[in-house]
Formats: structure tokens, C-alpha cells, sequence
């Protein structure tokens, strides 16, 4: 019986790394990048992070023909911010959240605006909060500004709709010829809608 | 020392061993009763051969060959789908209509998150002689991040999607959101 738990824990052992080993990567990266970047997406691993976006950061790398040492570098600054992520939205949160977690910081907004964010949609995906979010800071609208609209969206329990509304909007605004983000005027929810009696 | 010398002497301690290991080994009669009540009782003993050591070999076999197909993808595919096999996750998908303008174009594709940047993955389709060229992708909710390749050489950003706020590798590159 010792033999056979033995030979368990054995098969458990050497079926373990098949869980970090990653193909595309050795397809397509050379063996010291590829090396460098399985590494930290075991690490990711190892911390419950998730390690998709890493991997398809590095194939983008390969992709776009960057050098090992930029694919290396963009995979690990990407790791610090799902970690970051991931302490502002906790363990709960989806791997899909995290990503676009990981993109609002790496945009510039704070971790506390997704905390408040994330405690207004208690329940509900952040996905889109979020990624609007980063995109109205992305196309100039001041990080504070972009996250006072988002949050009183969140805050009146609009759907994933409206947040894509007020993107619109801005892109609206810009293609209507208003000269730059200083001379904006300010993004707005959407009214209520009226209540039928 | 001569070497036959060293060769008689020893096979001499040779024969000798050999003949303690066939000497007779007196068991004790009682050790002896002992091991044969246990035989005729049919108690189980621990050895990797008997039924419940089959048994649990047969388990940990199963085990840890159910372990690795679970965790290793299959030979030759990448563990993520392609666009074509999203709809087959536990997530449900959306259709997302990817459109270019690229009317002086003989080759279109778009590579992202979605498609492991694989250049040959998704080729858009011409409509009609418009100019424009589209693909429907059917992703999962998400943000992610791609970019056009026209005619195998330059790289293009979605005019009418969001820019990227980043590009970590210089190409233009635009964001989508499915929720």
C-alpha cells in the first residue's frame, strides 16, 4: 500500500509541471525568452494570478517582432499590475476583471477608484465599468472626472449599456469638432429614464 | 603478488560464501505455525501484489493519467480556442463585427488577445467591391486588445474602435470591450 501511494504521489509530481508548461510559448519565442516568460507565468500561478493575459502579452511580443528583452520586460511589468489588480479587487474577482483592472492602473487611475467601483456593483461584472473607465482617461478625460461619471452610473445601478453610452458620447463630442479636452464639457449620465405611471 | 595467485584466492572465498547461502536455515516451529494459520485465515498481507494493492495501484494509475489529460492540452493546439471555437466555452459569447476600410488592400487579417496574435488565424473577407473588409468574432466578456495587419506588412489601428492607452511593442493598437 506505501508502494502505491508512492507511486500517487509520484504521478501527481510528474504531472504537476504539465500545468505551468506552456507550448505556444516555445513555438513561438526563442528558449531563453520563452524560459524567462514560463517563469513568470508559474509564478502567476503560484499566486492564483491569472496567466492568459501574460502568455498572449508575450505572443503579441513575438507577433509584433519585439526583442526577448522587451517581450521579458512587458510580461513582467504586467504581472505587477494584475498583482496590483488584484489587491485592489481581491480574489474574488474574475480573470477578466483583472485584466481590465490591470489596464485602469496601468492608465493611471487609483486602486481606490476601483475599490469604490467595485463596492457600488456589488454582485455585477466590473468588466465594462472598468474598461470604460480606462478608455475615457485613454482619449483625455482628466482620471477624476472619468471616474466621478463612472461611479454615478455605478452608483444608480445603470447596466453595462450606459457605460458604453457615455463612451460614446465622448467619441461623439470629438467627432463633432470640440478642439481638445480642456474645452469639453463635462460627461454626464444619462437622465432617468421616465417612469411610466 | 601474482595474478593467478589473486584468482584462486578469490574463488576459494567464493565457494566459501556460496556455501553459508545454501546452508539450511532452521526456522523456529512456532514462527513457523504461526505464518501458516495466517496463510490458511486469509489474512490480507501489504505486498504491492495482492488484491487491495492492485487496487490501489489501479487508482493512482487513473489518477494521475485523468490529472494529466485534464491539465495538458492537447498536442499541437493551443490550450486557449480559436475565434471559431469560442462559442464552445462554459462563458457565453458575443458576436463582435470587426470592420476595415482598407479599399487599396489585397490581404486583411486581425490578430489579438483572441486569436493568440496569429497572423494566418483571421483573415477578414472583402464586401463586394467596397473597400471595406469584415470578420464576426464571437468572444467572451472582456477587454482585449488587437490590431490589423494589411497585406502581410503594415500595421493598422481600428479607426472606429478605442485606441490603446499603451503599446508596449510601437504597433497602433486598439481596445475592445465585450460585456
Amino acid at each position: 500500500m506505501r508502494a502505491s501511494r508512492l507511486l500517487l504521489l509520484f504521478l501527481l509530481c510528474g504531472a504537476a509541471p504539465a500545468v505551468a508548461q506552456d507550448r505556444r510559448l516555445a513555438d513561438r519565442l526563442d528558449p531563453t525568452t520563452a524560459t524567462t516568460v514560463q517563469r513568470v507565468v508559474d509564478s502567476a500561478a503560484r499566486e492564483g494570478l491569472p496567466t492568459e493575459p501574460l502568455v498572449q502579452k508575450a505572443l503579441e511580443g513575438s507577433t509584433l517582432g519585439a526583442s526577448g528583452e522587451r517581450i521579458v520586460a512587458a510580461v513582467g511589468a504586467l504581472h505587477g499590475q494584475l498583482v496590483r489588480a488584484r489587491d485592489a479587487l481581491g480574489g474574488g474577482a474574475s480573470e477578466a476583471e483583472l485584466t481590465a483592472a490591470a489596464g485602469a492602473l496601468r492608465a493611471g487611475l487609483p486602486p481606490a477608484a476601483l475599490r469604490r467601483l467595485q463596492s457600488l456593483r456589488t454582485g455585477r461584472p466590473l468588466v465594462v465599468p472598468i474598461a470604460v473607465l480606462t478608455d475615457l482617461v485613454a482619449e483625455g478625460v482628466p482620471p477624476e472626472e472619468a471616474t466621478r461619471s463612472v461611479l454615478d452610473l455605478a452608483r444608480a445601478g445603470r447596466p453595462d449599456d450606459e457605460f458604453m453610452a457615455l463612451r460614446q458620447q465622448l467619441r461623439a463630442g470629438r467627432e463633432g469638432g470640440m478642439p481638445g479636452p480642456g474645452s469639453r464639457p463635462p460627461l454626464r449620465p444619462a437622465p432617468d429614464p421616465p417612469v411610466d405611471q | 603478488m601474482p595474478a593467478d595467485h589473486d584468482d584462486e584466492t578469490r574463488d576459494d572465498t567464493l565457494r566459501q560464501a556460496i556455501a553459508e547461502l545454501r546452508r539450511p536455515v532452521a526456522l523456529d516451529p512456532a514462527l513457523e505455525g504461526r505464518a501458516l494459520a495466517r496463510i490458511r485465515a486469509g489474512a490480507p498481507t501489504h505486498r504491492i501484489g495482492s488484491r487491495r494493492g492492485l487496487l490501489w495501484l489501479g487508482g493512482a494509475l487513473a489518477a494521475g493519467i485523468a490529472l494529466a489529460l485534464l491539465v495538458r492540452p492537447p498536442t499541437g493546439s493551443p490550450a486557449r480556442p480559436g475565434p471559431t471555437l469560442a462559442t464552445a466555452g462554459t462563458q457565453p459569447t458575443r458576436a463582435v463585427l470587426i470592420r476595415l476600410a482598407a479599399p487599396a488592400s489585397s490581404r486583411v487579417t486581425v490578430v489579438g488577445d483572441f486569436n493568440d496574435w496569429d497572423p494566418a488565424a483571421t483573415p477578414l473577407r472583402p464586401v463586394g467591391d467596397s473597400g471595406t473588409w469584415t470578420v464576426e468574432l464571437h468572444l467572451k466578456p472582456g477587454r482585449y486588445h488587437y490590431t490589423f495587419l494589411i497585406d502581410g506588412r503594415r500595421w493598422a489601428s481600428d479607426p472606429s474602435g478605442a485606441p490603446a492607452a499603451e503599446s508596449d511593442f510601437g504597433a497602433p493598437m486598439s481596445v475592445l470591450t465585450v460585456g
